[in-house]
């Protein structure tokens, strides 16, 4: 524990900058997995314990279409679709055999799934660490603001990931669409009473909440190194940003996310041994305070 | 209407250890040994779980933790403090079951999907604990150096006939508490607050304390068997604290059942089995496992002993009226009650 | 003796339960009647501490029990069967009993003895004999018919040998021979045990039949209350819920 470097931190400007940029990214890209871990679990009832692994495939995904093409917009949207694409048969063939089967049963599909992805994963691209490289357009100096250094793929991270966010948060509260997914999650036999298919919105939401993850995993390929197992940790914190934001809520999902983001970056320099049991103190305050969460009902 | 005593069953358990005591005369080789040390080690941790799932309806996926904490906490206690070995096991027991009190506090009262999610953060707790504060734990390296084994009471634990007797006699013993304890009226409390947790407290009974207690108790257990895995290992590794360890274990249980009280045991020994035959065929362990895993959960959808204690229970005359659910299966089986 | 006194919840903004006293006399077989939505099952639940009241004070021989929690209020005395049927669906009727009783006599959390304990099985074979469960001991309660294990229900309730015992339609969702033999056994019941009885009931030929007293309750209030007759008689009673009802029950 080194509370005085942590002080001396936050009185830093350009540290404060510096950690904020890194927590942002850190929770944005976190956001964007655990939103989908939570929408799912809100409208399929159904715990996506392989998300973490969805993350992952992105990542590989990107990784394999910015090889072939050197464009890392291509690599992104790859990443995005083919998780997408990989989530509807995923939903198809596994979870939705699954829905309403008590929590455990439905990990352990999950559990089978992830360990047969990341020995895939293996197979395919290697045990070692890939690595995927700044593309070049991001190849610039950094941006410097009162001090703190925030390279300029950072900055896109921010900008492009609070985009989602915001594009995510309008299709679910004002489109149609959205009416009907946030319907499904309160009473699904009223929707398929109005004529909709439930199983179409099911499969929907899995695909759009692959197709998020697999965004994240292409977005923060650049920042991480590649390796198969890359989603355990971040699904263990979408459980936790549920935990904390409320389940089903996208809101909460945010907000918890760019908490745990936070804690991350500034706990590194105050607590560099103990920055991972941070978020773990913070969601068993949060639990011990309001068990169903900042922006949830449910819970205890 | 309990067919055993706690006499009857201290009988067999003795005498199942006595037969354990011969077997490595009958199946030489260390290979023999180890294996059962291990199932001694996944057994008790398996049926620990058990305990939660099965009995108490709580749905854990954070059991590891316990696991984890039994093998770092024996081992360090070893190699720091001048104790005997029974000595360090009691520590540790006392150590996981204050840990698993204050865990259990904030864990048990959640409802079913934050309770999976919240022992799962702790028990990654533990490992990220474990992983960081490398001056202690060794880190990602594990902890190495060996455990020490001072003698005790004429048992020599390097030596792995006594290291083997040492583990089956643990593990013959926690089967035979945890069934004591399934078996008695705290065990029954168990199943009602499994099967109505809301009709529970109209009884008087205080759900919170019960399934605190069941948490804690669980955890025990499951320290023991971590304990036995530091002895097997010489150490300790911080995927025993993993959350794979708890993945383990509820495969275990839902490959041998949930709902007959030797069924982890049976799925621990399916499982270890599975473990070292994928090992020496193939290096993709994962990829195999992850199909077995995906066969069981999705084509059987029950635990072997669950299958097999249905098969029984239909092949008894229905005397105590109607059995619907089970009624079509009754039919299916009559001809072959024809023919006994 | 139960009093209660200026007892209130609202959920959201229904007032399911507005402002009620009522007293219920020391083994007194009571009515609680009311069209549906009217807030009985609700009473109940605050009395029996599943919901926290608003305001209010809830009088147990003397005691304010409003705010305890069930198994407190359980402990004092207060036993409760479900409008539907709440049991342990893989455990039998003896085995359920038995759980019952260990939790009524503090021994559900002995981990070291065997189940049952020494001296339960009597009491619950009493209580299994006066549900007249004798015959159904050993099935397994999840396939006990509906009536069976609205009985088994009530005789768990039983168990704890209460002073006030709160049956929310017993009857609910049985046929016509079915209700008798569910108020025939209920009616035992009280007999024997001699507990306080407040039941809620749709069917107006049950409560006139039996009961002592009725309350009426309609939209979270008290509306009337007196014998079945003066409850018969009642102008406000007939206006508001009894009109249709009851000539339709002797049409
Ligand atoms: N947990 C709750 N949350 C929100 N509203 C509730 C809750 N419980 C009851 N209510 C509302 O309170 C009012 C009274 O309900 P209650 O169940 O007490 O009626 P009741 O008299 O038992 O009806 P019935 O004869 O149909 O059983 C209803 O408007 C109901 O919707
Ligand atoms: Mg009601």
């Amino acid at each position: 524990m080194d509370l005085s470097a942590l002080a001396s931190c936050l009185i830093t400007p350009s540290c404060v900058i510096t950690q904020t940029t890194s927590g942002l990214i850190i929770g944005l890209l976190l956001f964007l997995v655990a939103a989908g871990v939570s929408l799912i679990f809100g409208v399929l009832k159904v715990v996506n314990f392989a998300h973490g692994a969805f993350y992952m495939l992105g990542a590989y995904f990107a990784y394999t279409a910015y090889q072939l093409s050197g464009n890392y917009l291509i690599a992104v949207l790859a990443g995005g679709i083919g998780v997408a694409l990989f989530g509807l048969v995923f939903e198809r063939l596994l979870i939705s055999r699954v829905y309403g089967s008590p929590v455990l049963m439905q990990l352990l599909v999950c559990y089978g799934a992830i360990l047969i992805l990341d020995d895939l994963v293996k197979i395919i691209w290697g045990a070692d660490f890939l690595s995927f490289g700044m593309p070049s357009a991001f190849q610039q100096l950094p941006f410097v603001f009162a001090g703190g250094v925030v390279p300029v793929f950072y900055l896109f991270l921010i900008v492009v990931a609070l985009a989602i966010a915001g594009l995510l948060g309008l299709l679910i509260s004002k489109t149609r669409y959205g009416k009907i997914v946030r319907a499904a999650a309160v009473n699904p036999s009223m929707v398929s009473a109005l004529g909709i298919n439930t199983g179409v919105v099911y499969a929907s939401v899995f695909v759009l909440g692959g197709f998020l993850a697999g965004l994240a995993g292409g977005l923060a390929a650049p920042v991480r190194s590649l390796t198969a197992g890359m989603g355990t940790s971040i699904i263990i914190e979408s459980f936790i940003v549920t935990v904390i934001g409320g389940m089903g809520s996208v809101a909460g999902a945010l907000v918890g996310s760019i908490l745990i983001g936070l804690v991350r970056s500034f706990g590194t320099i105050g607590f560099p041994l103990f920055t991972e049991g941070l978020m773990f103190v913070l969601m068993a305050v949060v639990l011990v305070l309001k068990p169903s969460g900042l922006f949830g009902k449910g819970g205890a | 209407m309990t067919r055993s005593s706690l006499l009857r069953d201290s009988l067999i358990a003795i005498a199942v250890f006595a037969v354990l005591a011969l077997l490595p005369f009958i199946v030489p080789g260390k290979g023999f040994t180890d294996f059962m040390v291990r199932l001694a080690a996944f057994g008790i941790f398996a049926t620990s779980l058990n305990l939660l799932v099965g009995y108490a309806g709580m749905e854990s996926f954070g059991h590891g933790l316990f696991f984890g904490l039994g093998c770092y906490s024996f081992g360090l206690i070893m190699q720091t403090f001048p104790v005997s070995i029974p000595v360090a096991f009691l520590a540790t027991v006392g150590l996981s079951i204050v840990v698993g009190t204050v865990v259990g506090a904030i864990c048990v009262r959640l409802n079913e999907i934050y309770f999976a999610f919240v022992t799962l953060a702790f028990q990654m707790l533990l490992h990220s604990l474990i992983i960081a504060w490398t001056p202690i734990t060794g880190g990602d390296q594990g902890l190495t150096g060996g455990i020490p084994r001072p003698p005790f009471l004429g048992i020599r634990l390097d030596d792995y006939y006594h290291l083997y007797l040492f583990s089956t006699g643990l593990l013959v013993a926690s089967l035979l508490a945890m069934y004591h304890i399934v078996q008695s009226p705290f065990g029954y409390t168990l199943r009602m607050i499994r099967d109505n947790a809301a009709r529970a407290p109209f009884l008087g009974i205080n759900v919170f304390r019960v399934r605190l207690m069941a948490y804690v108790i669980a955890g025990a257990f499951g320290a023991i068997g971590g304990m036995i895995m530091s002895l097997f290992v010489s150490g300790a590794f911080p995927d025993f604290a993993y959350w794979t360890i708890s993945g383990e274990a509820i495969f275990m249980i839902m490959l041998g059942g949930i709902t007959v009280f030797l069924g982890p045991m049976v799925g621990a020994v399916m499982l270890l089995l599975l473990n070292d035959f994928v090992t020496k065929m193939t290096t993709h362990y994962g990829l195999v496992l992850g199909l077995v895993i995906l066969l069981f959960a999705l084509g059987l959808r029950k635990g072997l002993m669950d299958f097999a204690a249905d098969l029984w229970r239909d092949r008894q005359t229905p005397t105590s009226g109607p059995r619907p659910d089970t009624a079509a299966k009754t039919a299916a089986s009559a001809p072959a009650r024809a023919g006994e | 003796m139960l009093k209660i006194e200026g007892l209130s919840k609202s959920f959201g903004g229904v007032a399911a339960t507005n402002d009620v006293s009522l007293h219920f006399p020391k083994g007194s077989l009571t009515a609680v009647i009311g069209p549906n939505g009217a807030g009985k099952t609700t009473f109940f639940n605050l009395i029996t501490g599943a919901f926290k009241p608003d305001r209010g004070r809830i009088l147990l021989d003397g005691d304010d029990i409003a705010g305890l929690s069930p198994p407190e209020i359980v402990r004092r005395g207060i036993g409760r069967a479900f409008q539907i049927a709440r049991i342990f669906p893989t455990l039998t009727v003896r085995q359920a009993v038995l759980g019952a009783v260990h939790a009524h006599r503090n021994q559900h959390r002995i981990l070291a003895k065997r189940f049952p304990m020494p001296g339960s099985g009597d009491r619950a074979e009493q209580v299994i004999a006066l549900a007249g469960l004798t015959a159904k001991a050993d099935t397994l309660s999840r396939n006990l018919s509906h009536g069976d294990q609205k009985l088994l229900d009530i005789a768990l309730a039983l168990v704890l040998e209460p002073h006030v015992l709160l049956l929310d339609e017993p009857t609910a969702g049985m046929g016509p021979e079915e209700r008798w033999a569910m108020i025939d056994t209920v009616h035992r019941m009280w007999e024997q045990e001699r507990m306080t009885l407040i039941f809620i009931e749709h069917d107006m030929s049950i409560v006139f039949k039996i009961a002592q007293s009725v309350r009426v309750l309609s939209y979270g209030r008290v509306l009337a209350e007196g014998t079945p007759d003066e409850i018969r008689r009642h102008p406000e009673v007939i206006k508001a819920y009894l009109g249709d009802e009851f000539e339709a029950s002797h049409a």
